[in-house]
């Protein structure tokens, strides 16, 4: 038996399912595609898969895993990929396999871009205002939380970013402290922002790497 | 594959996985590579329509023809119509993300009364004009409707160019071959209309005329432009060579019935006299045992769902049932998939079938004795006694099961108050069996739940002439029941008699409905199916102002020699036949099932099927 982490991209349809219809998928894709999977034991056997971490639903994800458990530890790492694909829907494209190297525990940041743009405003204003926002000691933002509603101070979970001016929206990359413990969910610097400014603005958001708390990438 | 003003929307919507489409199996084809372009209308929301088993069956097949593309529409829920209103975004199909009103043909399944507002609202929605006059001549956006509900397609006519009568699969094709003969010729729309009255199983409303008497019931029904005087339904005989697909579009969103399913055969031979699928479905045709298993098989690898429910009308009549679930449990084990058998009858639940279906999965069990005593299940033909039930559930019980759900109906013809109670009594003794049973589950208490829906008379059954009861008297009944529940291990639901009433006045309704239906659609009429939009108030408001008596239709006993708005079609089933059922009813007699006895209902002049098996009591 052996721990393999399943590297996928979730983008296209795929952006707009939650992470149980995810969930949901994969697991099909992996009982059609025959790949020696080890399945749970019970009543309703199914195959075992986890993910280090769950990606919002709206969000694209370039660097998306999955890890499962591989009965034939000489199966090929280039068949799972092959055999995946032909089993997943147009939105989810694996495009790699590798062994489990950190336990998904050891997350601590994650980067985002994200395209901000605000209905008729030029993006030079959205750039300022994001500037703004960010480079102030604290950010004010509500969140709803399991007991209503509570305000929280994402500021100390930025840990970098910058903004790019283009064409026609302001490009915000941000690496945002992520994981079971200090999560921060990027849509809540958009609520921020949305509070400040009292107008809504249309957000393309994208996570791209994982890391660890030595940012280090996750692997 | 949808554009970027609708994406902008996504994300402001609840599921926005509904609509975007993308899904694995979805069929993709070059429109300029088509000829025929139809768009398959579910009129309600994807995750119901996406359960349905007729239209994956339909998609698979037009999309077999290398000239057909056929893709998929669904009624967006409220919040998103709202999105794509305030946008100004005409309803697409997920495949193209095409407007409606780019299709040559334009398909809706009728598979529910309430949800002809959803028809007229996704066609509003889609840019297409309601009615086949308003549409023009041209020979494009033609609106096509089937189902069950087609069988009285009056209540829609001025919004439907032609109805299919009975299945589909043969019909559907020949008219789309007709559609592009006619367009090479570059005939109009309303010849083309014309020719299409002359395949069998095409009902094109618009050339037939209805004249009404002074009391309001139907003087005449003439057809005109050499239509047919009688429509008779299509129906496959060899389901062994019925088209089936062998591949599903397998959803990103959970739908209500997320699982491989397989039909195993068609029609039922039971009979309930309140059953329209009983009657318009006959006879009863089956699929071989090898041929369902072959099936089985290829959807389970092509889709990767680990459940596979075997559908039919009454799964354990099913006449190799064993021999099937033997077939099937030879590899299903190994691949790890589960069957389930949903439309279990009270008798069809052996220590045999229990067996089977244990090995996989336990899922709930639910039983449909109906009524509550044995004369009103006698009244309805049900064939079901109380003593059978009893030895289900104790079967069920000793087998682990703690759970078990009872669906009744109340307002059936004949019924009294006596009977109502019944329902309470029968709930209570299925209770007191899980008790008497002696290897019932160790430490557990049983859970009953009690279901009682409001009867609606339906065309083509023998209770096709019955009023309804009047709203206040299904709530009386309906208290009565709750009344009459002692025990706390009896959970009772009910029906809500609102759309039940509405759903009656539909489905025997005739074509000055019509009116009313354009004006709810024009108000913004949806969902009435979903008791988010239902409103009977504003139903009745519609009525009054259309000038429409709704009990006319719901309540009012119709005589034998009526004309009925639907007599012009034929099912299969003599009205003869359906006046000896009702007569039978009113005298607490019933009628044996069809593997038992041929009672000459009409249908074995299609020549195959159960009519022409041998019976069990022939030698």
């Amino acid at each position: 038996m052996k721990n393999v982490r399943i590297w996928f991209k979730k983008d296209h349809e795929c952006r707009y399912i939650s992470h149980l219809d995810l969930n949901r998928a994969m697991l099909r894709a992996l009982h059609k595609s025959k790949i020696p999977i080890w399945h749970t034991e019970g009543f309703n056997p199914h195959p075992f898969a986890t993910f280090p971490l769950p990606l919002s639903l709206g969000f694209r994800g370039v660097n998306e895993c999955m890890d499962v458990k591989l009965e034939d530890d000489d199966y090929s790492f280039k068949e799972i990929i092959d055999r995946l694909n032909a089993c997943l829907p147009r939105g989810l494209r694996v495009f790699d396999v590798t062994e489990a190297v950190m336990k998904a525990g050891k997350i601590a940041f994650a980067s985002f871009t994200i395209k901000l743009s605000g209905i008729n405003k030029p993006s030079s204003l959205v750039c300022r205002q994001l500037k703004e926002l960010l480079d102030r000691d604290t950010i004010e933002v509500e969140k709803r939380s399991k007991k209503g509603m509570k305000t929280v101070d994402i500021k100390p979970a930025v840990k970098s970013y910058s903004v790019t001016e283009k064409f026609d929206c302001a490009e915000l990359d941000i690496m945002l402290a992520a994981g079971s413990s200090d999560n921060v969910n990027p849509n809540l610097i958009i609520t921020a922002l949305e509070n400040e400014n009292g107008v809504e603005y249309e957000a393309d958001i994208t996570r791209n790497d994982l890391y660890n708390s030595e940012l280090e990438k996750f692997r | 594959m949808v554009g970027k003003e609708v994406e902008r929307l996504l994300l402001k919507v609840q599921k926005p996985g509904r609509y975007v489409g993308g899904e694995l199996n979805e069929v993709i084809k070059n429109k300029k590579d088509v000829e025929v372009r139809f768009a398959f209308c579910f009129p309600d929301t994807y995750e119901v329509g996406m359960s349905h088993l007729g239209m994956k069956i339909l998609y698979s097949q037009f999309n077999s023809v290398p000239y057909i593309w056929c893709e998929r529409v669904f009624a967006p829920w409220i919040d998103m119509e709202e999105e794509m209103r305030r946008h100004d975004i005409p309803l697409y199909a997920l495949e193209s993300g095409d407007p409606l009103s780019d299709f040559d043909f334009i398909g809706f399944t009728l598979q529910y009364e309430l949800s002809y507002s959803n028809m007229l609202n996704m066609l509003k929605m889609g840019g297409v004009a309601l009615t086949t006059e308003a549409r023009g001549n041209e020979l494009k956006n033609i609106v096509v409707a089937g189902g069950p509900c087609a069988c009285n397609p009056e209540p829609v006519a001025d919004f439907v160019d032609m109805f299919f009568i009975g299945e589909g699969e043969e019909v559907d094709l020949e008219v789309m071959e007709l559609f592009r003969q006619c367009r090479a010729e570059g005939v109009d729309k309303r010849e083309f209309l014309r020719r299409c009255a002359q395949i069998e199983g095409v009902y094109v409303p618009s050339l037939y005329d209805v004249e009404y008497n002074e009391d309001g019931t139907i003087k005449s029904f003439t057809p005109g432009d050499g239509a047919p005087a009688v429509i008779h339904k299509r129906l496959m005989l060899d389901m062994d060579k019925s088209f089936y697909p062998d591949n599903f579009v397998v959803p990103l969103v959970e739908i209500v019935h997320d699982r491989a399913v397989q039909e195993i055969f068609r029609g039922c031979i039971r009979g309930c006299r309140f059953c329209q699928a009983g009657f318009i479905y006959r006879p009863v045709r089956e699929k071989s045992p090898e041929t369902i298993n072959e099936q089985c098989r290829a959807l389970c690898e092509n889709t990767g769902y680990d459940e596979v429910s075997l559908s039919s009308l009454s799964s354990s009549d099913y006449s190799q049932i064993v021999p099937l679930l033997e077939k099937l449990t030879e590899w299903t084990g190994e691949e790890k998939v589960s069957i389930s058998l949903p439309s279990l009858r009270v008798d069809g639940f052996t220590d045999e079938i229990m067996n089977k279906i244990k090995t996989v999965r336990k899922s709930g069990l639910t039983f449909a004795p109906e009524a509550g005593s044995q004369r009103m299940r006698d009244v309805i033909n049900k064939n079901v006694r109380e003593d059978e039930l009893m030895a289900t559930c104790a079967t069920a019980f000793a087998g682990g099961w703690t759970t078990v759900k009872l669906y009744f109906m109340i307002g059936l013809p004949t019924e009294t108050m006596d009977d109502v109670a019944d329902i309470a009594n029968l709930g209570q003794a299925v209770v007191d069996t899980y008790y008497n049973t002696p290897n019932h589950a160790k430490g557990k208490s049983v859970r009953v739940t009690v279901s009682a829906s409001s009867f609606v008379p339906k065309p083509f059954t023998p209770f096709q002439w019955e009023p309804q009861d009047t709203i206040p008297v299904l709530h009386e009944k309906q208290r009565h029941i709750k009344d009459s529940v002692r025990s706390k291990k009896i959970t009772f639901n009910y029906h809500d008699a609102d759309t039940s009433f509405l759903e009656a006045v539909f489905a025997r309704g005739d074509r000055r409905l019509c009116k009313t239906m354009a004006l709810a659609c024009e108000r913004g009429f949806h969902f009435d199916g979903w008791n988010d939009c239902f409103s009977l108030e504003k139903w009745l408001e519609l009525f009054e102002e259309t000038g429409i008596d709704p009990a006319f239709y719901a309540n009012r006993r119709r005589s034998f020699d009526e004309i009925l708005p639907w007599d012009h079609i034929d099912y299969g089933v003599s009205k003869q036949f359906l006046i000896k059922e009702c007569k039978k009813a009113y005298e607490n007699q019933t009628t044996p099932h069809c593997r038992l006895k041929c009672s000459g209902c009409g249908a074995a002049k299609y020549g195959r099927g159960v009519c022409f098996e041998k019976r069990q009591d022939m030698v």
